[in-house]
C-alpha cells in the first residue's frame, strides 16, 4: 500500500439509522445504500488518504420538523464519533447541525466541538430561500467565530432551482451555482468580513465562483459595496479554502488558482459519489507542480486542522 | 488604440421605441427593468465607444429584460419596432453595425413570422434569443416548445446570438447581489445543457450558435458535464450521436464580462480559439476600451488575438470584410 499522505475534507458517511429514516422519505441513491465504513477505508487506502473528515450530504437533516432535525443531527454526530473513536487515525468529524433551528444548532455546536471534539461544522449552502450570509445566521456565526471554527459547506439544489431542465440532473449545474451564491452572500452582505475567524471550506472548487470573478470584481467597485469590504474582495476570497471534489481537472483548478492561489486548495473527493483515486489521477494532470500538489494533498489542510499533523508522514 | 478592426458581437442598442416600452411597463417590467445604462444610450455614444476601442463593426441586439412582458400582441409589435429601428441603424452605417433581430418568444407563430421578416425584408445578420423564457414555467432553448423556431433557424443556417436573462426561478434571490453577477452566467450554462443533453444541438446542426460571457459557467463545470454525458449511454447517444464535445466545440463564445485570465484559460482548455469572439456588452460592463485592453491581457498570442478580435467573427459575418 502506498504511503498515506492525503487529507480528504469532502468525504461522506451514511449512518444506518440515518439511511433508514431517509429511505422512508425517498430512497437514497445506490452509492448511499451500499456505503460502509470498510468501503470508505478501502477507497481511502487505494488513494493514499490518511484521514477523511466525514460529513452528511444531501438531503441533509431538516425536513420542516425541528425535533426530527435535532434527533438526526445527534444521531449522525454520535455515529461519526464512534467511527473516529474506532479509527482515530482515519476519520475526523465535520458535525451536523439542525439549522434553521437556532437554539438547537447552538447546542449541537457546543456538543460537537466540546464533547465530541469534532474538527469542524458542516453546513449547506442555503436553507430555504436564505443563503449563508443572511442576517438569520448571525447568532450562529457569532458563536462559530468566537470558537474560530472550521466550517465546511456542502451544496445542494436550492429551493428556487429544482427540476428546471427535464434532461439534466440538478447536480450538474445547480450544486455549483448554489456554492457561488453562498460565497457571494458571505462576501457582499459583509458577513465574511464581520466573522473573520470562521475558517471556511467551500466544496467543488468554489462552485462556479472563480469563473464569475469579473462580475464580482465589478460589483465590489461600487462604493456602497466596497464599504462592506474594508479589506477588499480578494482578501476575503483568498482566505477561504476550496476543495477539489468533482473538479480535479486543470480547466477548473487553474482558474480557481488564478483567484485563490494554490495555497487555498484542499483535497476532497465526494466519496461515495466519486472514487478518491479518480481525484488523485485528475490532480496529477491538472498542471500543478510537486510542491503545490503536496499543499493540496495535506499541507494546506493542516493549516486548518493542525491536530492532524502527526498523522501525516510525507 | 489601434485602427478600427475589432468586431463586437455583443453590443446593445436601445431605440426610442424600446425606451418607451420599458417606461410604459413600469413596475410590471421583468428584471432588471429600465436601468441607467439603457436610459443613457444613444447611437452617437455607441459610435464614440467603438471608435475609442478600435471597434470597426458592432452587432447590435436588444438586451434584458427582452421584449415579452406578458402579452403576445405587444411583444410582436415591440419586436417589429425594435427590428425596424435596428435595420435603420444598419442602413445608415452598413459597415459599422449589423443586426441580431429580436423575436417575440415565447410566442411561436409570431416568432416564425419575425424570422422571415428579419431575414427576408431587413437582411438581418442573425437572430437574438434569450437563454430562457417564461412559457407556462421556465423553458430553456432545448425545450420541445421551441422546436419549430429552431427548425426554421436551422433551415436558414442562421447565426443565433443567445443572451442571458434572469431566469424566472432566480430573479432577486438575494438583495445584496444583482442577478447579473451569478444568475446570468448560470442561465447560459442551463440553456447550453438543455440544447446539448436534450438533443436539439445535434438535431439542428446548421444553426450557428453564439453564447455570451465565455459560456456562462459551463467551462468551469466541464467535469460534471463529462460525467453526466457518460452516465446513461443509450439516452445520451440518441441526444448526442457525435458526442458532447462535438457540440460544445461547434458553438461560439464571446468574452463579454469575462476577460480575465482565469475564465479565459478555462474556456480555452476545452474550446478551440477559433470559436472565441470579441464582445463588450456595451452599454453594460466597464466600457469598450477597458474590454479591448483586458482581452489583450488574457494570454492570447498575437495571431490568436487577431482571430478573437476579428478573424473568427469575420468567418461568421463575411460582409464586414
Amino acid at each position: 500500500m502506498a504511503a498515506l499522505t492525503r487529507i480528504d475534507v469532502h468525504h461522506h458517511f451514511v449512518p444506518p439509522a440515518y439511511k433508514a429514516e431517509m429511505n422512508k422519505k425517498r430512497p437514497m441513491q445506490p452509492c448511499m445504500q451500499t456505503w460502509s465504513i470498510q468501503n470508505s477505508l478501502d477507497d481511502m487506502d487505494k488513494a493514499g488518504t490518511q484521514i477523511a473528515l466525514v460529513s452528511i450530504t444531501t438531503p441533509g437533516l431538516y425536513f420542516g420538523n425541528v425535533e426530527e432535525a435535532r434527533k438526526l443531527s445527534r444521531l449522525c454526530n454520535d455515529y461519526a464519533m464512534e467511527m473516529a473513536r474506532n479509527h482515530p487515525t482515519r476519520f475526523g468529524i465535520f458535525a451536523s447541525i439542525p439549522w434553521p433551528d437556532v437554539e438547537g444548532s447552538l447546542k449541537e455546536v457546543a456538543y460537537a466541538l466540546d464533547t465530541l471534539k469534532a474538527d469542524g461544522i458542516c453546513m449547506f449552502t442555503s436553507y430555504g430561500d436564505k443563503w449563508l450570509g443572511h442576517a438569520d445566521f448571525n447568532p450562529l456565526f457569532e458563536e462559530l467565530n468566537r470558537r474560530k471554527a472550521v466550517v465546511y459547506v456542502h451544496p445542494h439544489a436550492a429551493a428556487c432551482c429544482l427540476n428546471l431542465i427535464p434532461e439534466v440532473n440538478e447536480s450538474i449545474i445547480e450544486y455549483g451555482t448554489d456554492t457561488t451564491r453562498a460565497i457571494n452572500s458571505m462576501i457582499f452582505t459583509g458577513a465574511s468580513h464581520r466573522y473573520p475567524d470562521i475558517q471556511w471550506i467551500w466544496s467543488h472548487a468554489g462552485g462556479t465562483m472563480p469563473f464569475l470573478i469579473e462580475r464580482m470584481v465589478n460589483l465590489a467597485k461600487i462604493p456602497q459595496v466596497a464599504a462592506k469590504l474594508p479589506k477588499g474582495l480578494m482578501h476575503e476570497l483568498r482566505r477561504f479554502y476550496y476543495d477539489t471534489a468533482q473538479a480535479s481537472n486543470g480547466t477548473a483548478l487553474q482558474c480557481l488558482k488564478s483567484v485563490s492561489g494554490a495555497s487555498q486548495i484542499v483535497f476532497g473527493t465526494d466519496y461515495p459519489y466519486r472514487l478518491s483515486i479518480e481525484h488523485v489521477q485528475g490532480l496529477a494532470g491538472a498542471g500543478f507542480d510537486k510542491d503545490e500538489l503536496a499543499g493540496i494533498d495535506h499541507r494546506n489542510a493542516l493549516r486548518l486542522l493542525p491536530r492532524l499533523a502527526p498523522l501525516i508522514k510525507a | 488604440m489601434a485602427s478600427p478592426h475589432r468586431i463586437d458581437v455583443h453590443h446593445h442598442f436601445v431605440p426610442q421605441v424600446y425606451k418607451d416600452a420599458l417606461i410604459a411597463c413600469g413596475d410590471k417590467c421583468p428584471a432588471p427593468g429600465y436601468q441607467p445604462p439603457l436610459q443613457n444610450w444613444t447611437v452617437e455614444r455607441s459610435l464614440a465607444e467603438m471608435d475609442a476601442a478600435g471597434i470597426a463593426s458592432a452587432l447590435i441586439s436588444v438586451t434584458t429584460p427582452g421584449i415579452h412582458f406578458g402579452d403576445d400582441a405587444a411583444a410582436k409589435k415591440l419586436a417589429r419596432q425594435c427590428n425596424d429601428a435596428g435595420a435603420k441603424m444598419v442602413a445608415d452605417r452598413p459597415k459599422r453595425f449589423g443586426l441580431f433581430a429580436a423575436l417575440p418568444l415565447p410566442d411561436i407563430a409570431g416568432s416564425l413570422a419575425e424570422i422571415a421578416y428579419a431575414f427576408d425584408q431587413l437582411k438581418a445578420d442573425g437572430i437574438g434569443l434569450y437563454t430562457s423564457y417564461d412559457a407556462g414555467g421556465t423553458k430553456f432553448l432545448g425545450d420541445p416548445k421551441f422546436a419549430p423556431v429552431l427548425e426554421e433557424l436551422n433551415r436558414r443556417q442562421a447565426l443565433v446570438f443567445v443572451h442571458p436573462t434572469s431566469c424566472v426561478c432566480c430573479t432577486n434571490l438575494q438583495p445584496s447581489i444583482a442577478d447579473a453577477i451569478i444568475e446570468y452566467g448560470t442561465d447560459t450554462t442551463r440553456t447550453i445543457a438543455s440544447l446539448v443533453f436534450g438533443g436539439a444541438a445535434a438535431r439542428y446542426p446548421n444553426i450557428r450558435w453564439i453564447f455570451c460571457h465565455a459560456g456562462g459557467t459551463m467551462p468551469y463545470l466541464i467535469q460534471r458535464f463529462y460525467d453526466f454525458s457518460g452516465r446513461d449511454s443509450a439516452a445520451m447517444k440518441a441526444a448526442m450521436p457525435n458526442g458532447m464535445m462535438h457540440e460544445l466545440t461547434k458553438f461560439h463564445y464571446d468574452l463579454a464580462q469575462t476577460a480575465h485570465p482565469g475564465p479565459v484559460g478555462a474556456l480555452r482548455a476545452i474550446i478551440p480559439v477559433t470559436q472565441i469572439l470579441f464582445g463588450t456588452d456595451y452599454p453594460y460592463g466597464a466600457g469598450c476600451v477597458d474590454q479591448a485592453e483586458r482581452v489583450a491581457q488574457c494570454g492570447f498570442s498575437a495571431q490568436e488575438l487577431a482571430a478573437v478580435d476579428r478573424g473568427n467573427a469575420l468567418k461568421l459575418l463575411p460582409r464586414f470584410g
